[in-house]
Formats: C-alpha cells, structure tokens, sequence
C-alpha cells in the first residue's frame, strides 16, 4: 500500500509536476481500494490526476514543497521584474477581460439573457452606414455588401484576461495574457481550472502569461465555477457603478 | 374590319400620360371623367404588334389601390364587440369611397374594349392593384382579354419595348398582397382596440391618443426605444493605452498599439515599463502594396434612403417622394428595388452619353466614354423585377424643383460612379515590436481618384507620408507615453442607421420603411430631435414616454415566456415576411399563411389581455408618475 502511494505520488511528481499531499493520496487509495486491485499504475495515475484536476489545491497537493510554492511576497509592485522557481501548480480563483469595457461585457450578458444571441446575429447587429471601409488590395473583387459589418466593440471575449491565479499553500497572484492563449477566456477557462507556471516572470507584482510559461493542465472546481458565474453579472454591475469603471488592481 | 380596342390602366394619373405621350407619338385625345379631376382618359392609336395589329387605344389610370378590406357594419364601433373577435369576424372588399368614380370609369370602358392591359408599376404592391383593376374591368366586362405590361421606367423606346411583349398578371406576387392587407387589418385593429381601450384612460394625455399597433411599427419603434435605453443606461469607464512617436527624417510618426486600450491601469503601466526596458524598437514587417477604395455598388432603394438621409439632409420619406416624382417624370428608373447588379442586356453607354449635356458631371460622363468606362461592381441581391436605381434621362436643372435636383444629382452622380474605375492608392504599414508589445503605422497616398472626382460623397484621402523603415532595424522611439480616455455612450438612432436595422431585420419593404417610421411619428411614439449645430447638426429619433412606456410594458407582458416571443423585437415579422415570399413562389397557399399567423397572433393577443396589469403598470410608472428608466 505504501509502496503503491510512493509510486503514484512520484508519477504525478514527475510526468505532472504536482506534488500530491500523502494524506490526499492515502484518502484517493482507501476510497477506491476496491478499484485498485487489477488495475495497471497507469491507469490508476490517471484517475488521480482526473480527481485532483476537480479538487481544491490546498487539498489535494502539499504545501510544503518550497519550490512549488508562490512566493508569499508575490504582489510587491516595488519589484520591476523577477523569475518563479521553475514548475508551480496554481488554480484559477477569478478571470476577466480587460480588453473590453465592463459595461459592454454586461450588455453582453444581457442580450444573452434576453434570448437575442441565439437568434442568430442580426439583432446585434450594428450598422455602420457610410464608413464602410471597403479597401481592398487589387485582385480580390469579392463584393462587399452595402453596409459593412464592423463589430464596434470585440464582442466576443478578446482579452486580454486578467486572472487571479492560487496556489497550494493558499497564496493569491494577479497574472495577466500577455499574449493571445486559446484555452484562456471566459467561459472557457472555468474557475478552478488548473494551470503549470514554467519559470514564468513576475512584473510589478504581475505574473506575465506566455505560451511558453503555461501548460493548461484542465479541470475545475464545479461549485466555485457555478457561484462564479451566477453572481458575475451583480460583480460586474458592482464594479462599474462603484469605480466609475476605475478599476486599477 | 373593326380595328381591336384596347384599354390601358396604369397606376398613377402621371404615369397613364407619360405612356399615352410614347405610344401615340404625342397625338392623343383627352376626356375628363366624371367624378375625378385627375384621372384622365387619353384615346389614341397604336400599333401593338402581332396578334393584335392596329388597335385604338383607351389610356387611362387609378390612384393607388381602388379597394379596402374592412368588417362589416356591425364590428365596426370600437364597443361593438371584443377586440378577439375580430381574428375570425367576416371581411369584405369594397371600393374606397373616394374611388368610386374611378372604379365606375373603368368598369364602362371595359365594356367597348377587347382587351385590357395593365400598367401598373413592377412590384407586388402593383400587381395587387393590378388585380383590383381586372376585377373590375370584369364587372363591366366578363370576357376581357387581360394582359401586362412589363416596365421599370418610361423612356419611350422602353414603353414601346413594354407595349409590344405584354405578359400575364402575377397572381401569386397578387395573393401575397392580399394576404399582407387581411393580416396587417385583424391584427391591426384587435390589438389597437384593446390596448386603445384599456390604457387611455390612464392619463389625460392620452385622451386623445390612439395607440395603434401594427406588425412594422412595433419592432420598429423597439429598435429606437432599444438605443435610447442603451444611452441613457451607458456607464462611462477609463481606460489606458500606450502610444510611441519616433521622429525621422522631420516626420514625427505615431505608432498606434495593437491592444488599442485596455480597462486595466496597473497592467498598461507594466506594460509600458516593458517597452522602456527593452529600449530599442525593432521593425518586424513593412508591407507596401497598392491598394484600392472600391466604388460603390448599383444603387437599391434602401441604400438610397441611407444615402438620402445622410447627405442631402432630407428624411427617408421625403428623399421616397421625390424619386417617386422623378421617376414619374421619366427621369429615373423605378425607384422602388433591390437589385444591386446592372442585367448584362442594359447599354450603360448609352445611359451615361445621355448626362453629357450636363455643366456639372457632362465632362466626367464624356471621360467615361472616351476611356474609362468599366463595367459596374455586381452585388447579390437581384429581385428580379427592376434595375438598381439609375438616370434614364438628362433632366435640365431648369426643370428640377430643389428637393428634385439633390436627389436626382445622387441618383447620377452613384450611377456614373457604378460605371467608373475604383481609386487607386499605395499603402504602407510598418509594424514593430516594442518590448512584448506590438505598434503599427500605417500611410496612404491616392494616386488616382477615378470614381472619387464624380462622386463627391465618398472620401478618401492621402495621409502623411512615412519615412523609409527597414525590416530588422532597430531604433529607439522618441516618445513612449500612457494616454488614458473615457468610453462614450452609443449616439442616438439615427433614419439611415434604423433603415438599415430594418433591413437587417426583415421589417418591411423597401417600399414601406420610410412608411412605418412617418407612422410611429404620427403616433407619437417617437420624436425627432436636432443634436449638434450647423452642418454638423443630425437629426436623432428618441422615443415619447409613451414608446417607452409600450416597449417595456410589453417586454414585461412576455417576460418568462418559452421561446420569449416579443412584438417589440422584429423576429416575428421577419417570419411573416418570409412566409410572404414563399406565397409570391408559390411554395405555400395564401389561406394557409394567414391561417397559421392569425392563430399565432391570436395566442399572444389573449396573453396581453390576462397581463394587462403588467402594460398598466408601464404606464403608470412611466406616463403618470414620469419615472426614469
């Protein structure tokens, strides 16, 4: 039994990153022995891996490995850059976009509520007459329509994204896109879901998210994504009627 | 041997002569009708070809429709019986009062004449009236020929080409039509009383108040409440951006970031921070092609309300009225189409030599028949009934009222436009990346203006030129700052922006959008507001308490509902619209898609009446207590 748990906890150390808490691992083990008996390590890896993807951080993994760990003085804006220690597993406690106002990002919401969105896209619509831009080089002599289509605000959530990420021993950290990431955006990233920071850089108490200092790794936790997006609406409302839309972190 | 006597009916008094003018060379007889100080009746001879040879020829014309549908004496008070019954009350046809001699005239002609052909105007509303005018032809004459003509403006040797390939009636374009008017009356009038009845005695300023409903009017006003809430609800944020200006060769050059701007301070200041560590720019891409700003496409008639409204500052209605004019002048084409594609058949040389007594555009036209006539851009849309909208004839500024003249300079200005090469121009983009963050310059220069000389509405002009940029080179911007703005509310609606939001939205016809927006006027519903001052100055459409009142009143009624039907918003009407269509192919049977719309209607009239208290509730907050939304 202990051998198996010291067997699957250097699995996910080493192909996954994740330093798995034994008393998780113990729990996993008892819960499922009734699984465990034929079954090969790696598929038994997997299932560990699923389950711990759907859990809490601050469970499922140890706090105690200082190398997966985010510093505890992570948001000092007096620290123009510095570099994280290379592998630390965080979850995602908050995202945004803040590319777009939060006002659009409510009207948004709205017509999604209204039933409009999915009445195909002519309700939304917008019409810019006159200022059609219709240059195009020589050659290409598709035919524009009369009024061109020209989305006055990036409708669908652009980025960049804003997150709060979290780590095993609790520590919070900012991070923002700074370049274009295709699992990263609302409604796609859920709350909970579980990322791998890679000798990623800190700016200003910023954590930068390049594809090269992020593997989306999945999962999420259901109850915290549910609240999240229940109550994103009233957040978003609360915000830009409190600030006056000046949202500085 | 008797020659065959023929009579002509064509929808308007001024079209009747322009034709009788064509077809008898200008020799014609005019008699007055008793009862009618329009409609005339010209007699003359012409030649209509095989089989009929010689005829003598009666032209005259009705006024529009020459019937209404209305219930019957008993439905007809307000009190007289529950709105509902008014779904499945009996109708009947009758001729409008003030048509009656006009209706009498050609039932008498019809008796001494073989045939019948008709003139009305090309489109579904025309071939409804063309029907009207048969029946009656019939009632004084059961065993009439009836035959029609086929035109879309009345240059002679069109007419002349109409007159001599007569073709039959459209009865499905007819039926669809008639199915339209029974639609728009039961529901018009089931609901207008009930609503009528129920909320004008809330407030006294609505005791003299119809308030009207109608299957166009409703979505349309909705699109104006819509706007008006999204401005008046707007929040205002800041937001931050980045911008770099790199000074070379003396042209200070601003490079535009490719974020645009973001909603997060902390995040541009560390961002900018970036940049000014890296120190150096380097120059990823410059891209110098040439580049071109496509003349516009053949002009429909929704285009030229947006256009009307936005250049010659005259409203959608009025720009309608007088084309309609023009077009009865024998100036332009039939004003009244969707085609944006010229037919291959059609000698746009030919059109355009007839501008060439012009002051304004003579020599552009002259241009375009020496050298530089291309053939016009074809969009998608072809109803198959008319042209795009063009010049026929060269009208002498003389002869053109004000209003005329704006109009019909537009009309040949975009047709000749249509038929010039597009601008030419050389671009540059330059991009560079800045730390991890991407700019972008961009520089124009127009080479040849070609379509932008005649057609003076477009704009399209040469920006500061960039200094030479190489890829790969490095160079250190002399300036990196934070800027920071405030996002804007949205602009009230204006016409052409509703006109498009209608025809995106399949409310009404080309015909009838300027209709339904006089309409929701008239009712007062919305009003139309001058903001700005000067040249600059446009005119908005805000919505009355009372519109307000009625678009959510109503959202509330339906609120909640499976499939949330909505008569503020145009997805049913658009539904209708098309069902329309699939009569005017015959895909479906009229009685059919009446049936099914009344039945569907009837469900969410009975809704209303149970949530009344929730259109009261409207009322109250919005009429009485003056509440804000």
């Amino acid at each position: 039994m202990a051998n198996l748990q010291d067997q699957l906890a250097a699995q996910l150390l080493h192909t996954k990153s994740l330093p798995v808490s034994p008393t998780w691992l113990n729990n996993f083990l008892s819960t499922s022995s009734a699984l465990q008996r034929n079954i090969p390590i790696s598929a038994l890896t997997q299932t560990a891996l699923f389950r711990i993807l759907t859990s809490d951080f601050r469970e499922s993994l140890t706090p105690r490995n200082p190398a997966s760990k985010l510093p505890v003085d992570i948001f000092d804006p007096t620290v123009q850059e510095r570099r994280l220690p290379s592998s630390i597993p965080v979850q995602v406690l908050d995202i945004e976009d803040i590319g777009s106002s939060l006002w659009s990002q409510v009207e948004a919401i709205e017509r999604v509520e209204r039933g409009e969105a999915v009445r195909g896209r002519e309700i939304i619509r917008t019409v810019n007459v006159g200022d059609e831009e219709q240059e195009g080089t020589n050659g290409t002599a598709a035919a524009g329509t009369g009024a061109s289509v020209n989305g006055n605000a990036r409708s669908d959530s652009g980025g960049p994204h804003r997150l709060i990420l979290q780590d095993a021993a609790g520590t919070r950290a900012v991070a923002i896109e700074m370049s274009r990431m295709n699992g990263i955006g609302i409604n796609k990233l859920p709350i909970g879901a579980k990322l791998l920071l890679w000798n990623a850089t800190v700016a200003r108490g910023m954590i930068l998210l390049t594809p090269e200092s992020v593997t989306l790794l999945g999962g999420k936790i259901e109850s915290m994504d549910q609240a999240w997006k229940s109550g994103r609406k009233a957040r978003l409302l609360e915000k830009v009627t409190a600030t006056g839309g000046e949202n500085a972190t | 041997m008797a020659v065959t006597k023929v009579l002509c009916v064509a929808e308007k008094p001024a079209i009747a002569k322009a034709v009788a003018q064509h077809l008898s060379g200008g020799q014609f007889q005019t008699h007055h009708i008793t009862g009618n100080q329009y409609v005339k009746n010209y007699v003359f001879d012409f030649n209509f070809g095989a089989p009929w040879g010689d005829c003598s020829v009666t032209m005259t014309s009705v006024i529009g429709h020459l019937t209404s549908v209305d219930f019957p004496r008993e439905y007809k008070t307000w009190l007289s019986c529950p709105p509902a019954v008014l779904f499945e009350a009996p109708i009947h046809t009758s001729v409008d009062k003030d048509k009656t001699a006009i209706a009498k005239n050609i039932m008498k002609q019809a008796r001494n004449h073989r045939a019948l052909v008709i003139w009305t105007d090309c489109d579904r509303e025309g071939e409804h009236i063309g029907a009207e005018v048969r029946d009656q032809a019939k009632e004084g004459n059961r065993n009439i020929l009836v035959k029609r003509a086929k035109f879309n403006n009345t240059e002679r040797a069109h007419v002349l080409d109409a007159a001599r390939s007569l073709i039959e009636l459209n009865e499905l374009q007819a039926n669809a039509v008639a199915a339209r008017i029974e639609l728009d009356l039961r529901i018009g009038a089931a609901f207008t009383r009930l609503l009528t009845l129920q909320l004008q005695p809330l407030h006294e300023s609505l005791a003299q108040q119809v308030i009207s409903y109608g299957s166009c009017q409703f979505p349309t006003l909705g699109f104006v409440v819509d706007r008006y809430l999204r401005v008046k609800r707007f929040k205002p944020e800041t937001f931050w951006g980045i911008k770099v200006i790199h000074t070379r060769d003396d042209i200070k050059v601003n490079f535009l970031w490719s974020r645009v701007r973001l909603f997060d301070r902390a995040a541009v200041t560390m961002m900018l921070e970036r940049c000014l560590m890296a120190k150096n720019a380097k120059v990823t891409k410059v891209n110098q092609k040439p580049t071109s700003k496509w003349k516009p496409l053949p002009l429909t008639t929704v285009d030229l309300q947006m256009m009307g409204t936005r250049y010659l500052h005259m409203n959608s209605a009025a720009v309608m009225k007088v084309a309609e004019a023009l077009y009865t002048k024998g100036f332009i084409s039939y004003p009244r189409t969707e085609t944006d594609q010229f037919d291959k058949g059609i000698d746009l040389k030919k059109l355009i030599e007839k501008q060439l007594p012009d002051q304004s555009w003579g020599q552009y036209a002259r241009g375009l028949l020496d050298s530089n006539f291309r053939t016009p851009r074809a969009g998608r849309h072809n109803d198959q009934a008319h042209p795009p909208i063009h010049p026929v004839c060269w009208a002498s500024p003389t002869v053109l009222s004000a209003e005329e003249k704006k109009v019909y300079e537009f009309v040949v200005r975009r047709f000749l436009a249509c038929c010039s090469d597009d601008a030419k121009g050389q671009s540059t983009d330059v991009e560079v990346q800045y730390g991890e963050e991407m700019f972008h310059a961009r520089g124009l220069i127009v080479l040849e203006r070609n379509y932008l000389d005649v057609y003076v509405y477009d704009k399209w002009d040469s920006t500061q030129q960039l200094p030479n940029y190489r890829v790969g080179e490095l160079f250190e911007p002399t300036e990196a700052n934070i800027f920071d703005g405030k996002t804007t509310p949205p602009n009230y609606l204006t016409e052409p922006e509703l006109i498009g939001l209608m025809d995106a939205n399949g409310i009404g016809t080309d015909a009838t959008m300027a209709e339904h927006i006089d309409r929701i006027k008239q009712r007062s519903y919305i009003g139309a507001h001058s903001r700005g001052n000067g040249r600059s100055a446009v005119e908005v459409l805000i919505p009355t308490r009372l519109g307000i009142a009625l678009i959510l009143g109503y959202d509330d009624v339906f609120a909640g509902l499976t499939d949330s039907p909505s008569l503020s918003k145009p997805f049913l009407r658009k539904q209708m619209e098309l069902e329309m269509r699939d009569v005017c192919s015959g895909s479906r049977v009229r009685q059919h898609v009446v049936q099914q719309n009344l039945d569907m209607y009837r469900e969410l009239f009975i809704h209303t009446q149970r949530r009344m208290n929730m259109l009261k509730a409207a009322f109250q907050k919005y009429i009485v207590e003056e509440g804000n939304v």
